[in-house]
């Protein structure tokens, strides 16, 4: 749920509260003012009324329209203010029912005794309650409206800035080279926000690219005294040696060569992070393919296997061409290397993908697993285990997706290119 | 043929002008940019190993040097840093060949006389030993003139011994030579041992001598002194 949605709801529970409260406290205090009105006015006219008799005006002129005076026997107790609250006819004709409220007491005038009542029709509570309802219920309308309206664009106007710095962190990425730049914005927590983001994110940029140099020198640091021990090891092997000696020497340039294979491919996942291979042009990628296949014929004839391609001619890819070669021979040396005597190949290159199909042992570890660093099918096997990994980071450098499958002992890779 | 070594790297300078006095090149080093510079000019090379990251600057400078003073010599520039464009942007600038650190000494052997043959043997495109006969831009292989029926790699194999004669040939510099960057990908060298199988195979078939020989299950030897 969107945050203005959230923040809408609540206010409006909020209000649809206060309102219902307010309501009540509207329609009591309203009742409560018109009763002490009208009883104020009503006891008014009794005293009046009480006046003019005592200034010894006759009964009947003083009696009226909603005053009665009536004589009591003047040794009755005088009776104090009484307020009835009831029902009357408000007019003999219409015999409309009303509230009447009515106000009486009685006064010791000139040696009588008088009872004077007033009475006086008043609005019904449920009359005033209609009426609060109506009014309040015009208003929560209209406070809906604005709030629905208001809200849009308060969010937008309020929240614009966070939603710039939320675009700016997704597209954030460590590998980039430029540090973030967000926008500034008056909000007190957004300001917080976005100093702790810059401040964040430019950390772990710096942290990101010591690291790469670190691993970048180690890596280039070892290829020179590789080299020098290789060499040395090809002059050992030129003196007389013996046959124990032989196998010495072969014992560490087999190591050696390994270190130099692993270091290599770390050298390229480093430059493959780093974007060293542009895209100059589209490559004829079936054309490049078809070629591939054929430089690595002797190699399927070794092993007798039978290969099958189903290549669309004239599938164009935006591929570096280094990075193409690099893709293509992992994956199809790979399935050169890991098949069986006898086994097959399948190669399916469409514009949609590149399937590579072939049969071999039943991976050890879950397929999907093989495409990490340093992450074989036997861990003591001679290969480097950073070949899938290679595959996957130029697939996602170029947006495309791998995937590896095994069924029914066929292995399945799966390059699907976007478009 | 007279080789300049410009590596600063003492032990792998070394490493090289061993390998290749060895074939009878006269050899010399320079440890940084300056003495190859002087060295340039005062004498005549045929090729120049060239290292691009020296202490006193970049190797590609000194091409740079060569190319403007006309200098004749073949270039081979060796890098650590394996980047595409180091690599192109030497070619560019006028290097003959281009190797990456680490290599084989035999690799590297075989690149300089393969640039000597291209460009000072005046397009001499003829290997030979014996009865063998390589004409390297016809990829064609005679044996006492019996064409040798052989595929691209089984000629490229048996060149590569032709110029490294009588040397260990490891199975892996086999591979490297013949496959390049893959062979990291193909890991056992089964594929070395059926080519060098076939190729043998092919030579006996046209009367030719046996040279090459295993040697302690290491490699490979292409011994002249059978006869």
């Amino acid at each position: 749920m969107k945050l203005i949605n959230r923040l809408t709801i609540w206010y409006l529970a909020i209000t649809t509260f206060v309102l219902l409260a307010s309501g009540l406290i509207v329609f009591y205090r309203v009742q409560a003012e018109i009763e002490n009105e009208v009883k104020t006015r009503l006891k008014r006219d009794i005293d009046h009324a009480a006046q003019l008799i005592s200034e010894g005006l006759p009964i009947d002129s003083v009696r009226g329209n909603q005053l009665d005076i009536k004589e009591l026997d003047h040794n009755a107790a005088l009776i104090p203010l009484q307020v009835t609250d009831s029902m009357g006819f408000y007019s003999l004709y219409r015999r409309a029912l009303d509230r009447k409220f009515t106000v009486a007491s009685s006064h010791k005038i000139q040696g009588k005794h008088y009872y004077i009542s007033a009475y006086n029709f008043i609005a019904e509570p449920d009359e005033i309650l209609e009426g609060i309802i109506a009014s309040l219920a015009v208003t929560l309308l209209i406070l809906l409206l604005f709030v629905a309206l208001a809200s849009r664009q308060m969010s937008r106007l309020i929240l614009s800035n966070f939603n710039r710095t939320l675009k700016t962190i997704q597209g954030f990425n460590l590998k980039q080279k430029n540090r973030i730049k967000l926008t500034h914005t008056r909000t007190y927590e957004f300001k917080e926000l976005n100093q702790f983001l810059e401040k964040m994110t430019n950390k772990a940029l710096d942290d990101y690219r010591s690291l790469k140099e670190f691993s970048e020198n180690a890596s280039h640091e070892l290829q020179t005294p590789l080299a020098i021990i290789r060499g040395k090891l090809e002059l050992l092997m030129e003196t007389r040696i013996d046959e124990k000696q032989a196998s010495l020497i072969e014992g560490i340039q087999n190591a050696v060569q390994k270190l130099s294979a692993v270091n290599q491919s770390l050298i390229l996942l480093t430059k493959l992070e780093n974007q060293e291979y542009p895209v100059k042009e589209k490559m004829n990628f079936s054309h490049f393919v078809k070629g591939e296949i054929e430089s690595f014929r002797e190699l399927i004839e070794m092993k007798s296997l039978s290969l099958t391609t189903k290549i669309e001619p004239e599938v164009y890819l935006n591929l570096n061409p280094v990075l193409a070669d690099i893709l293509f021979t992992n994956l199809f040396t790979n399935a050169i290397r890991h098949n069986l005597m006898n086994g097959s190949i399948d190669v399916t290159l469409s514009s949609y993908g590149l399937t590579v199909k072939n049969t071999g042992d039943p991976p050890k570890v879950a397929t999907q697993e093989l495409f990490k660093r340093f992450k074989k099918d036997k861990q003591s096997s001679e290969s480097t285990g950073l070949g899938l990994a290679i595959v996957k980071q130029i697939c996602d450098l170029n947006n495309f997706t791998a995937g590896y499958e095994y069924t029914s002992g066929l292995h399945e890779l799966s390059i699907r290119f976007s478009h | 043929m007279k080789v300049l070594i410009v590596e600063d790297n003492i032990d792998l300078a070394r490493n090289i002008q061993d390998f290749l006095q060895h074939e009878g090149y006269v050899c010399e080093l320079s440890s940084s940019c300056n003495e190859a510079q002087d060295k340039l000019s005062s004498f005549n090379y045929d090729c120049v190993v060239l290292d691009i990251m020296l202490p006193d600057g970049s190797g590609l400078s000194l091409l740079e040097n060569i190319k403007e003073q006309k200098i004749k010599c073949n270039v081979l520039i060796t890098s650590a840093k394996n980047s595409l464009d180091d690599k192109i942007d030497g070619l560019d600038k006028g290097a003959d060949d281009y190797l990456t650190k680490p290599f084989h000494l035999s690799e590297l052997n075989a690149r300089l006389k393969a640039i000597y043959r291209r460009n000072s043997l005046g397009g001499d495109n003829t290997v030979r030993f014996n009865e063998i006969v390589l004409n390297t831009s016809a990829l064609e292989a005679r044996i006492n003139d019996t064409p040798l029926d052989l595929t691209k790699k089984e000629f490229d194999l048996l060149l590569y011994f032709l110029i490294n004669k009588n040397r260990i040939l490891t199975r892996q510099s086999l591979a490297e030579h013949l496959w390049g960057d893959y062979t990291d990908n193909l890991a056992n060298f089964d594929f070395v041992y059926q080519h060098v199988k076939n190729l043998r195979k092919k030579i006996a078939a046209a009367r030719g001598k046996d040279y090459i020989g295993t040697v302690y299950g290491i490699g490979y030897k292409f011994d002249t002194s059978i006869s």
